[in-house]
C-alpha cells in the first residue's frame, strides 16, 4: 500500500534549515492500523502530512499502491487525496457555518462528477459515526466529540483507501476520546487502512502496530501486542459508572 | 477539479459564513456605482432634452442657422460680435436655388415692457412673418406679425404668455395697449406656451415686426440671425458652401480672412451638444471611476484579511482535493459576486436617486444605456482586478501552513 525510501524533509526557514526527517524508510501493507508516537519536533506530524500528500519530501521514494508520488504536480496529489486518502484532524476543521450534512459532502465537491447519490452516500457516512440524526446541525450546535465524528465520516465518505488522523483525541475528553478510537477501530476492522499520529499513549495502545519517532528516525517499529479495544473501554466505563 | 455549479455554491457558502465582511465590501462599491449611474442618467437627460427642444425649435434637417459674428461653436463665449448680417444679405441667400425660404430676427436689448401700471423686463425680438411656422410655433389667441404689418413699420406686439401673465393676469391682452421703452404698442396676439428649458423661461419674450425693431426700437438694421430653410435636406452641405461664398463676396472678405458670420447645421449642433455632455460626463466618470478604484482597494484588503482568517477552511478544501486553481476561483468567484451584488444595489440606487432628482428637483434625466453598460463593466472588473491578490494569496497557501 505505502512504501517509503529515505523519505528525507528539511524546511528552509530564513537562511536556517531544519532537518526534520532524516530518512523514514517505512512499509505499511493495506489494512493495518499504524499508530505513530513520538515526543514534540520528533517530526510525527511531518511524516504524516508527507503520507497524506500534503506536503512533499525533500529527498526520497514514497510509492502509493506502486506508483511513485513523490514526483507528482499539485493538481495530481489533489486528486489522489481526493481520491483515495482521507483526514481527521485535531482540531476539527469543519467548515463553521456549513450543516453536518454539507460538511461530508465536501470532498464530492472536488471529485470532478458529483455522484447522484452524493448525498445518500452522505447521510450513510454520517449513520456509520452514529450522527444519522445530526444531519442539518452545524458545528457550533454540536459537541466536541460529534463535532470530530463529523470529520470522521468527511474523511470516509468517498470511500478512502487510507484514513489519516492527526492527533484525533487530543481536543476531546475521555468518553469522546474512546467512541472516536472505536469508530476508527470499526473502520480499521472493516480493511480500511489507517494512519494515526498521537502522543497519548492510550491511545496509540489501540493501534495495530506502533512507529516510534525521535529526532526525525525510526527508533522503533513492532506490533502492538493486544491492542485494547475502544470499544470494550466504554462498555467498561458505562460498567465502572453504574 | 471542481464544478461551476459547485464553485459558486461554495463561494456563497463562504459569503454567508463573512457576510458582515462582504457587506463592509459591498458599501463603497454601491456608492460607486450609484453615483456614476446618476452622473450617466443626468448626462442622458440633458442630452434628450436638447434634443427634443432642437425638434419644438423646427430646427428640422432641411435648415440651418447663420448667427451674426464669426468664431467657432462654443467657443466664441466672451468674443466681441460683430453685427455685420443685413437683410439684403437674407434676400441674396433667398434668391439661391435651393432654398426655400429666408428668416431673419432681430433681436433688441432686454427691455422694460408696461401696461397700465404693470411692467415687466423682457427680450425684444422682430421677425418676419414666417418666423413662427418655421419654428412650428403657433398662436394662442389673435394673430402672428403680418406682412402689411413688416411693410408699415406697425407698432404692433405679439406677446409670449409669461409677459402676457404678468402684464394682463388673467385679462385677455388681445386688442390692449402696452409701451415697450417708450414707444406704445398694440398688442395683436399671444402665442402659445413652450416651458421652460432649464431655468430658461421660453415664454418670457415679445415678438414685434422685423421691420419695426430696426426702424422704431433698435435704430440700426443689422441681424442677429437668420434661418435658412432648403427644399429639401440633400443639399445641406453644398447650399452651406453656397452661402459662404455669398456672405464672404458681400461683405469683401479677402482669401485668409476669418469669417464675420456662423453657419450651424442642425448636425453640427447636435454633434456639439453632445461632445459638451460627453465630455462632462466623461469627467465626473473618471472621478466615481477613483472612488471605484477606492472601494476596489477596500474590497482586496477586506478579502486580504478574510483569507488569512479563513486558512484552515482553504486547507480543509485542500486537503480533500481542492486544486490551488480552485481556491483561486472560489475566491475570485466570491469577490466577483460581492462586486456584481455591489454593482446591483449601486445601480438601483443609482436609478432610484436620478427618479427622485428627476421628481423633486426638477432635474431631467434618462435610462441611460451606457451608464448600466459602465456600472455592470466597473463592477464586475473592480471584483475581478481586486480579487486577484487575494484570490493568489489564497491559492499559494501551503495546505500544512493552511491546517495549522
Amino acid at each position: 500500500m505505502i512504501r517509503l525510501k529515505q523519505i528525507t524533509k528539511t524546511y528552509h526557514r530564513g537562511k536556517v534549515d531544519t532537518e526534520v526527517l532524516l530518512g523514514i524508510d517505512l512499509h505499511v501493507k493495506a489494512g493495518e492500523f499504524l499508530g505513530i508516537m513520538g515526543p514534540s519536533g520528533s517530526g510525527k506530524s511531518t511524516l504524516l502530512h508527507i503520507l497524506g500528500l500534503l506536503d512533499r519530501p525533500s529527498d526520497g521514494s514514497y510509492l502509493l499502491d506502486g506508483s511513485e508520488v513523490a514526483d507528482l504536480n499539485d493538481d495530481e496529489l489533489a486528486r489522489l487525496r481526493n481520491a483515495k486518502l482521507g483526514f481527521v484532524f485535531q482540531a476539527f476543521h469543519l467548515l463553521p457555518k456549513a450543516t453536518a450534512l454539507d460538511n461530508v459532502l465536501l470532498p464530492f465537491t472536488y471529485a470532478g462528477r458529483y455522484p447522484k447519490d452524493a448525498v445518500a452516500k452522505a447521510e450513510k457516512a454520517l449513520e456509520r459515526v452514529g450522527l444519522g440524526h445530526r444531519l442539518t446541525h452545524r458545528p457550533g450546535e454540536m459537541s466536541g466529540g460529534e463535532c470530530q465524528r463529523v470529520a470522521v465520516a468527511r474523511a470516509l465518505v468517498n470511500d478512502p483507501e487510507v484514513i489519516f488522523a492527526d492527533e484525533p483525541t487530543g481536543n476531546l475528553d475521555q468518553r469522546s476520546s474512546l467512541e472516536v478510537m472505536a469508530l476508527l477501530q470499526g473502520l480499521n476492522q472493516e480493511g480500511r487502512t489507517i494512519v494515526l499520529v498521537t502522543h497519548d499513549s492510550s491511545v496509540g495502545c489501540m493501534c495495530g502496530r506502533m512507529l516510534r519517532l525521535i529526532y526525525g528516525k525510526v527508533a522503533s517499529d513492532e506490533p502492538v501486542e493486544n491492542p485494547v479495544r475502544a470499544q470494550e473501554q466504554i462498555g467498561l466505563e458505562a460498567g465502572g459508572a453504574d | 477539479m471542481i464544478l461551476p455549479y459547485r464553485l459558486l455554491k461554495a463561494a456563497l457558502g463562504s459569503l454567508w459564513a463573512f457576510r458582515s465582511y462582504a457587506a463592509l465590501m459591498m458599501i463603497g462599491l454601491v456608492i460607486g456605482i450609484a453615483s456614476l449611474t446618476v452622473i450617466h442618467e443626468i448626462g442622458e437627460g440633458a442630452q434628450k432634452m436638447v434634443g427634443d427642444r432642437m425638434a419644438s425649435m423646427g430646427f428640422g434637417a432641411n435648415a440651418f442657422y447663420i448667427s451674426a459674428g464669426g468664431g467657432k461653436l462654443g467657443v466664441r463665449h466672451g468674443m466681441k460680435r460683430t453685427m455685420t448680417l443685413t437683410p439684403e444679405d437674407a434676400e441674396a441667400i433667398g434668391r439661391l436655388d435651393g432654398v426655400d425660404q429666408v428668416v431673419p430676427h432681430k433681436n433688441v436689448a432686454r427691455t422694460q415692457i408696461s401696461a397700465g401700471g404693470r411692467h415687466t423686463n423682457t427680450r425684444v425680438r422682430g421677425t418676419p412673418p414666417g418666423w413662427a411656422a418655421a419654428r412650428n410655433w403657433t398662436v394662442q389667441q389673435g394673430r402672428f406679425v403680418n406682412l402689411r404689418d413688416l411693410v408699415t413699420f406697425n407698432r404692433v406686439a405679439v406677446l409670449g404668455t409669461t409677459v402676457a401673465r404678468e402684464l394682463f393676469g388673467g385679462a385677455i391682452p388681445v386688442g390692449k395697449r402696452v409701451r415697450i421703452g417708450r414707444t406704445p404698442f398694440t398688442v395683436v396676439g399671444v402665442m402659445d406656451s413652450k416651458g421652460s428649458f432649464g431655468h430658461r423661461d421660453r415664454d418670457d419674450f415679445v415678438i414685434v415686426p422685423f421691420t419695426t425693431a430696426t426702424k422704431r426700437l433698435a435704430r440700426d438694421d443689422k441681424l442677429n440671425g437668420m434661418r435658412v430653410m432648403l427644399v429639401s435636406s440633400d443639399r445641406v452641405g453644398e447650399i452651406k458652401a453656397e452661402v459662404t461664398d455669398v456672405l464672404r463676396e458681400r461683405h469683401n472678405l479677402a482669401p485668409g480672412v476669418p469669417e464675420d458670420f456662423l453657419i450651424i447645421t442642425p448636425d453640427e449642433l447636435m454633434q456639439f451638444i453632445t461632445r459638451q455632455s460627453r465630455s462632462l460626463v466623461a469627467m465626473l466618470t473618471f472621478i466615481s471611476a477613483v472612488s471605484l478604484f477606492v472601494s476596489g482597494v477596500v474590497i482586496m484588503n477586506i478579502m486580504l484579511v478574510a483569507v488569512s482568517e479563513r486558512s484552515y477552511e482553504i486547507g480543509v478544501r485542500r486537503a480533500v482535493g481542492a486544486r490551488r486553481r480552485d481556491i483561486m476561483y472560489q475566491v475570485l468567484m466570491e469577490s466577483l459576486i460581492v462586486a456584481a451584488a455591489g454593482g446591483l444595489c449601486g445601480l438601483g440606487l443609482g436609478v432610484l436617486l436620478s427618479y427622485l432628482a428627476t421628481i423633486l428637483l426638477n432635474i431631467p434625466t434618462a435610462f441611460s444605456p451606457m451608464g448600466f453598460a459602465w456600472a455592470l463593466g466597473f463592477s464586475a472588473g473592480v471584483g475581478l482586478l481586486f480579487g486577484l491578490a487575494p484570490a493568489r494569496k489564497a491559492a499559494l497557501l501551503h495546505p500544512v501552513e493552511a491546517l495549522r
